[in-house]
């Protein structure tokens, strides 16, 4: 296979598994049975796997109290802003600053 | 409605997606930026760095692919690699369907296309306040692509003379994503839905003992929405009033 075709398979490979089911499974989606249900709790769960994946990764970075000081820190302050003012990007922004000062605060 | 009245107000929804994906905009300028730099560092033209950010569209195995082709694997070996990373994706449509007002089958293959976790999350987070109109997420995954191969090309066209100095700003950076995951849980926050989020964030660090990070979410993915299916309807109708 020749790079570029690699690169083109890729692409239309992941269309495919994002194209498919939303053309195909979107009756399943439909009604209030169980399959329904767990469609609709998808989102939900999906967030909460992707904060542990994310926090996961950052941690094992630095695996020290201060790492978790830090995390700690700016998901406080994410949840703070998010909490006073519903603007995702701002309490986005926050908690990333906070972070990044936590671990200017926390050096060595 | 009539035709034009409809097209004027699917093109009012598609500006405020695209507003609202400023979020999205600032988590994944960053990482694709890292995504041009790692590229370019790893032999690829800017060009080829871009033309991957351009056609596949998918974060994590963007850098699998790359590394794998620096390392000599063979084409069949990294396009199995890709595309069993993201076949969590396979459940996202359907999911999202759930939230949109209707479903459009032109626009179909464009929201497809742009269905990525951050933009699959941050749809489902806003999807539990109100019903999705199908331009609103367009413009929303359209933002989210700008940047993703805006911050490509910009990594790639610096990433020759550019290196992490591991300062304080990029590790802020670092933690942008979590940032947003954090606040999209917090704006679809539901105080009944709490054994969904239990379930799949314990399902997750259970799961990376044993496997990959990407087969942990979607174990996790699994077991939270398996969860959240095994509710009532009683509790569901009592979920809209926490």
């Amino acid at each position: 296979m020749t790079w570029w075709s690699i690169v083109i398979a890729a692409g239309a490979g992941t269309f495919l598994i994002r194209y498919l089911p939303l053309l195909f499974g979107t009756h399943l989606a439909r009604g209030e049975g169980r399959l329904s249900r767990f469609l609709g709790a998808l989102g939900l769960a999906a967030i909460a796997a992707l904060i542990v994946l994310s926090m996961s990764d950052l941690w094992w970075q630095a695996p020290h109290w201060r790492g978790g000081v830090r995390l700690a820190l700016g998901a406080a302050a994410v949840l703070l802003v998010q909490r006073l003012t519903p603007n995702v990007g701002l309490a986005t922004l926050v908690g990333a600053g906070v972070y990044g000062a936590a671990g200017w605060a926390l050096a060595d | 409605m009539n035709p034009e009245r409809a097209i004027s107000t699917s093109w009012r929804s598609a500006g405020q997606g695209l507003r609202e994906s400023l979020s999205l905009v600032v988590g994944y300028a960053p990482i694709a930026f890292s995504f041009g730099v790692i590229a370019v560092q790893s032999g690829l033209t800017p060009w080829q760095a871009v033309g991957i950010s351009l056609l596949v569209f998918a974060g994590a195995s963007q850098f699998v692919m790359v590394a794998m082709m620096a390392a000599g694997s063979s084409g069949l070996v990294v396009l199995s690699a890709v595309l069993m990373m993201n076949l969590r994706h396979l459940f996202y449509g359907p999911a999202l369907a759930t939230r949109l007002v209707a479903l459009p089958r032109r626009l179909a293959p464009w929201l497809a296309f742009g269905l990525t976790d951050e933009v699959f999350a941050t749809a489902m987070s806003k999807g539990t306040s109100r019903p999705l109109e199908p331009a609103w997420c367009l413009g929303l995954a359209a933002g989210a692509y700008l940047a993703w191969v805006g911050g490509t090309a910009l990594g790639a066209g610096v990433g020759a003379g550019w290196a992490s100095d591991g300062g304080y700003v990029a590790q802020a950076l670092d933690f942008v994503l979590p940032a947003l995951f954090l606040a999209l849980l917090a704006q679809a926050w539901r105080r009944a839905r709490w054994p969904v989020v239990v379930a799949a964030a314990g399902a997750t660090l259970l799961g990376m003992v044993w496997w990959p990070g990407h087969v942990a979410m979607l174990v996790g993915m699994l077991a939270g929405a398996l969860v959240g299916s095994r509710r009532s309807r009683t509790q569901c109708s009592q979920e809209a009033t926490t």
